[in-house]
């Protein structure tokens, strides 16, 4: 992908022509696209909400292709009047929606093969009727509880599309080839249909934290400022803290039981009264730089409504739909004279269906880039060690978390098969999974991901790239902190079913 | 570059791969087998092609400077030692911990800035002892809102305010002399801010569900409560609960019955005290006239003993033996004893019976044994009767070698009827099988009776051995010395056995046996095999036992 912002697989107001035009500060209305200063650059943005302060009007805009944490209200100025903004057709608004929609085809799970076979098909059909139904995202809208082969069809466009990876103007037929001829990419590209609000739900209600429903996330920040701790946060996304909080220039968390406050004196009354001074559950783990705790989402219910308030400002796809009954909570700390600071935490279901044992997985802002997060993510997978389970984190990851994950995979394949490689040994992707607590399918993507995994002379070969013995190298000279599994007190708790269904 | 990919061997898990390093792979080459990637990340498709993303996946995993860009945090300008002034202690242990944070917190209502002003200004007018805490100030406040939220819990859509009364049952569960003077005021501040606010409590609360519909899309409403899955009912389900139920009923009643039972028998236990007081004072009475009157009988009908007078009593009068469904039975049975004692009784007699049998049995095989202990047949090789006698059971480590004969007939066929110890079959009749292993006289049976057999052991060091038995063979080797050792091997054994010696020579009868018995295999085979003979004799053989055993089995008993 070209590094030009402009260009790419546009995410704002990409489908089909718009009416384009002159607008003023007085007629720019929600749903325009314009050209706004984004890091003294011009940047294509959506406005979400307009609003009136003192100094004037703000919008609010999300810019094509950043991510939204990076959403902001701009003053009139940075908006470029001069030249032409897109409006939002009538339908358009709609058409919103079902982008939305349309794009929630997570590649979950492969499903068996015959269903691809039949999308090869389907897709054929689609492309021959793409020109005469190119729109099919309207009627989509109106009809998202039918799955009609139209919906189908859409979802292998827009993945197709995905799979080329921002060339605009590859005709269909390449299209075709892509996907018929790498049966990698076909598997892949099964995925769970598209969510219907009902499915979502009910995924929700049984599993999970994670939304998979784009239009299920608020669009719109809520809370602009947070005083944690010694820290000032920037929330990144939207969180359900009281509707009233909205009109607060900055609310309050305190750190150790995470109760919300809009008002500074109510902060401070309560900071007099707080005698929590660690999160209220069991230290299940503790070294010189860190302390694990396990806090159990039912037993502990107003602290982990708060925890996950707070870390829904920080994290996209969590959904606070259901309450948190279901998950346990492992937190992490960093200890000093004040008591336990939290640094992140990760969730994970008591019973998980997919196997996750990872369902939300943060570290605070204020911590990030410390390295932090290959603790949490290490502590996970040896507790699943522990558990005697593969475990791999719930999706859809954030950018973030990808990045996060990849990391902690690809360094841990790479020391592992370092040790292979010395003794000459030849190594197995279940191998490398069992070492790692790792699924098969998370070790197979890191290799391809790292472009390790070569097929050669009729042979599947790792390949260990020179650039990431040398980033080894690196790392091993910075001597990374690390969980020592031999202080983990931990025994995997035991739920019934009447424990799980009724609390007892 | 697509098509090469179809060739592609699939990888499956399981497949060993060989590891190399990059400088071992051709740079060119290399750099083509690692182009084709679209791995599916996990991320959402859309976020996927995020710019940023996309600008440090495009490093491929290594370290690159690109970072994806977060709003930064910032340092608190609030006073942190302040805020959070506790100390923790530090404590060896990891901590366990289950206090939730309402019990952590305290008063759960905070003062606002509002709250501050007003208490302030509310102070001012009272003197200094007078005045209100803040503590104090929270806690009332906290009343008026616990009990606003559980008395008005739509008051926010019905407008209702709690009147002041019904704060008081509240408001007493507090340091009363503290409170109380305060509470009316402080009720009015209250009232005006929640009027203010709109009803709605005073801290900005989560939106939970409320079950309208509205609440499906309002991104506020958060924690939702998960439907309780129903247990599925079902017939079979139905039919087991109302078992269930039946069965506890059941034993409920059951125990109650008891209960009742229990409470009429010590009912009665107690008039039956009555009754026995009652002619007990009635005999002393009786007693005294007696002796007033100078009647002089014995007094055996002042003594409770005399059974058949007690019996007609319950019999006549059923009123003093109180369980009624007893004194029904107690005429039928004799004497106490009910009819089932008869039943015991013939049952004993049939054991004894039995008994008597076994016992005489028992003592006939000790007899038979007492009578042969020392007794050696002497008619034939010594080994195979003794064997016979003290191992009941062939030795299960040793397997029959089941080899078929019909190519060596003569040796197997002597060697075989050799080992009969016929004389003894006669001796006992009766005798049960388990004690001696004789079966019958059929030397065709007697012959699979000990057939020779193998046993394979494994000694020190690993020797192996193998154990041979019912083989005529060792003998023949060493058979100068055997032939006559046994002699001396009995005799000094036991002294019992020279009765036996005392035969005479010249007898008939054991010049008859001697001649009947066959010659011992060695000495056929010496004398160029008779087996024309040996083919005869058996039968033979059965006549003169008789007579030679009867003189030692009547001749042992007697020393």
């Amino acid at each position: 992908m070209s590094p030009n912002g402009t260009n790419g697989e546009a995410s704002v107001g990409s489908d089909g022509p718009r009416l384009k035009g002159k607008a003023t500060p007085e007629t720019i209305t929600v749903g325009c696209i314009a050209m706004v200063v984004k890091d003294g650059k011009p940047r294509r943005a959506e406005i979400l909400s307009i609003r009136d302060t003192k100094s004037g009007k703000q919008f609010y805009c999300n810019f094509d292709n950043f991510n939204k944490r990076l959403d902001e209200w701009v003053p009139v100025a940075r908006i470029d009047f001069e030249s032409e903004v897109e409006w939002p057709n009538p339908d358009k608004d709609k058409q919103k929606d079902g982008k939305a929609k349309k794009t929630t085809t997570v590649s979950k799970k492969s499903q068996p093969s015959k269903k691809a076979q039949k999308k090869v098909a389907k897709r054929e059909q689609s492309v021959a009727s793409e020109g005469q139904t190119p729109h099919p995202w309207t009627e989509f809208v109106d009809s998202q509880n039918l799955k009609t082969a139209k919906t189908e069809d859409l979802d292998d466009k827009a993945n197709a599309s995905l799979e080329i990876g921002g060339t605009p103007g590859v005709g269909p037929d390449e299209m075709e080839l892509d996907e018929d001829e790498i049966p990698a990419n076909v598997a892949k590209k099964e995925r769970a249909p598209s969510f219907s609000r009902e499915e979502e739900i009910e995924k929700l209600r049984t599993s999970g934290s994670m939304t998979q429903n784009p239009a299920e996330i608020s669009r719109i920040r809520n809370i602009s400022k947070v005083e944690f701790g010694r820290y000032v946060l920037f929330p990144w996304y939207f969180s359900p803290y009281p509707e009233a909080f909205g009109q607060e220039d900055c609310i309050f968390i305190c750190e150790f039981c995470l109760s919300y406050f809009g008002s500074l004196t109510s902060f401070k009354r309560h900071r007099q009264k707080c005698t929590l001074l660690h999160p209220p559950g069991n230290e299940i783990y503790r070294d010189e730089y860190v302390s694990f705790f396990e806090i159990d989402g039912r037993r502990q219910r107003t602290w982990c409504r708060n925890l996950c308030l707070l870390s829904k400002m920080f994290l996209d796809h969590k959904t606070l739909y259901y309450d948190v009954d279901p998950f346990l909570f492992y937190v992490m700390t960093s200890r000093d004279a004040h008591g336990y600071h939290l640094i992140g935490y990760f969730s994970k279901e008591k019973e998980s269906t997919d196997g996750y044992n990872v369902a939300c997985i943060l570290t605070l802002p204020q911590y990030q880039r410390k390295g932090y997060g290959r603790l949490l993510i290490q502590f996970s997978y040896e507790l699943s060690k522990i558990e005697g389970k593969l475990g791999s984190p719930e999706k859809p990851l954030s950018d973030l978390g990808l990045l996060s994950y990849r990391q902690y995979w690809s360094e841990n394949i790479i020391d592992l098969l370092f040790g292979y490689s010395e003794r000459e040994e030849k190594c197995t992707i279940e191998g490398i999974a069992q070492a790692l607590a790792m699924t098969t399918q998370d070790v197979e993507h890191t290799l391809q991901a790292m472009k390790m995994q070569v097929y050669h002379k009729g042979e599947h070969k790792i390949v260990l790239p020179e650039k990431l013995i040398q980033q080894r190298e690196k790392s091993r000279a910075k001597q990374k902190r690390l969980i020592d599994a031999h202080r983990i007190q931990w025994k995997p708790p035991v739920f019934t079913a009447s424990n799980r269904t009724w609390g007892w | 570059m697509a098509t090469r990919k179809v060739r592609y061997k699939k990888l499956g898990v399981k497949t060993p791969l060989p590891i190399l390093r990059e400088d071992q792979v051709d740079p060119t080459e290399y750099e083509s087998l690692t182009t084709e990637s679209q791995i599916a990340t996990g991320v959402e498709s859309v976020e996927e092609k995020e710019y940023h993303l996309q600008e440090v996946l495009q490093g491929a995993g290594v370290a690159v400077d690109k970072e994806i860009p977060v709003p930064p945090p910032e340092e608190s300008t609030l006073n942190y030692d302040e805020l959070y002034s506790q100390r923790p202690s530090e404590p060896r242990t990891y901590i366990r911990f289950s206090q939730t944070v309402e019990e952590c917190i305290g008063c759960m209502y905070d003062m606002t800035e509002e709250d501050e002003v007003f208490l302030k200004a509310y102070n001012q007018k009272l003197a200094p002892p007078a005045t209100l805490s803040e503590d104090d100030f929270e806690k009332i406040m906290e009343v008026f809102e616990d009990t606003a939220y559980i008395k008005t819990p739509f008051a926010s859509v019905d407008q209702t305010i709690v009147p002041y009364d019904e704060m008081l049952q509240g408001l007493h569960q507090l340091d009363r002399s503290k409170v109380m003077p305060h509470a009316k005021d402080i009720y009015e501040h209250w009232k005006e801010r929640r009027q203010a606010m709109g009803n709605m409590p005073l801290h900005p609360t989560l939106k939970f569900e409320m079950h309208q519909e509205k609440d499906d899309m309002d991104p506020y409403v958060c924690f939702r409560r998960r439907e309780v899955r129903q247990t599925r009912k079902t017939r079979a389900r139905d039919v087991q609960s109302a078992d269930k139920l039946k069965r506890l009923r059941k034993e409920l009643e059951e125990g109650r019955q008891i209960v009742l039972l229990a409470h009429g028998r010590e009912l009665m236990k107690l008039e039956m005290l009555k009754a026995d007081q009652a002619i007990f004072e009635q005999r002393a009475q009786l007693k005294e006239h007696k002796i007033r009157l100078g009647i002089k009988t014995d007094d055996e009908d002042l003594i409770n003993v005399k059974q058949p007078q007690k019996r007609k009593v319950p019999d006549s009068s059923s009123v003093q033996r109180p369980p009624p469904p007893l004194a029904m039975r107690l005429p039928v049975r004799a004497d106490g004893r009910p009819s089932d004692a008869d039943l015991v009784r013939l049952e004993d007699r049939l054991a004894e019976k039995a008994n008597e049998l076994r016992a005489d049995i028992e003592k006939k095989v000790q007899n038979h044994h007492e009578w042969n202990r020392n007794h050696v047949d002497l008619t034939q090789g010594p080994l195979p009767p003794v064997h016979g006698l003290h191992g009941p059971q062939p030795a299960p480590s040793f397997r029959p070698a089941k080899t078929q004969y019909l190519m060596t007939p003569p040796a197997s066929a002597s060697s075989a009827s050799l080992e009969e110890p016929t004389p003894m079959d006669l001796d006992k009749p009766q005798n049960p099988r388990p004690v001696f292993k004789f079966r019958g006289v059929s030397p065709d049976e007697k012959a699979m009776d000990n057939p020779p057999a193998y046993r394979r052991r494994v000694g020190r060091l690993n020797r192996l051995w193998i154990d041979r038995r019912g083989l005529a063979s060792p003998p023949r080797e060493v058979s100068a010395e055997y032939s006559d050792r046994w002699k001396y091997d009995q005799s000094s054994d036991d002294e019992e056995d020279t009765p036996m010696y005392d035969v005479d020579p010249f007898d008939t009868l054991a010049l008859k046996f001697r001649a009947s018995v066959p010659l011992p295999p060695w000495m056929t085979r010496a004398t160029g095999g008779r087996q024309p003979a040996q083919g005869v004799l058996p039968p033979n053989m059965a006549r003169p036992q008789p007579a030679l055993t009867r003189p030692v089995s009547q001749g042992q008993p007697v020393p």
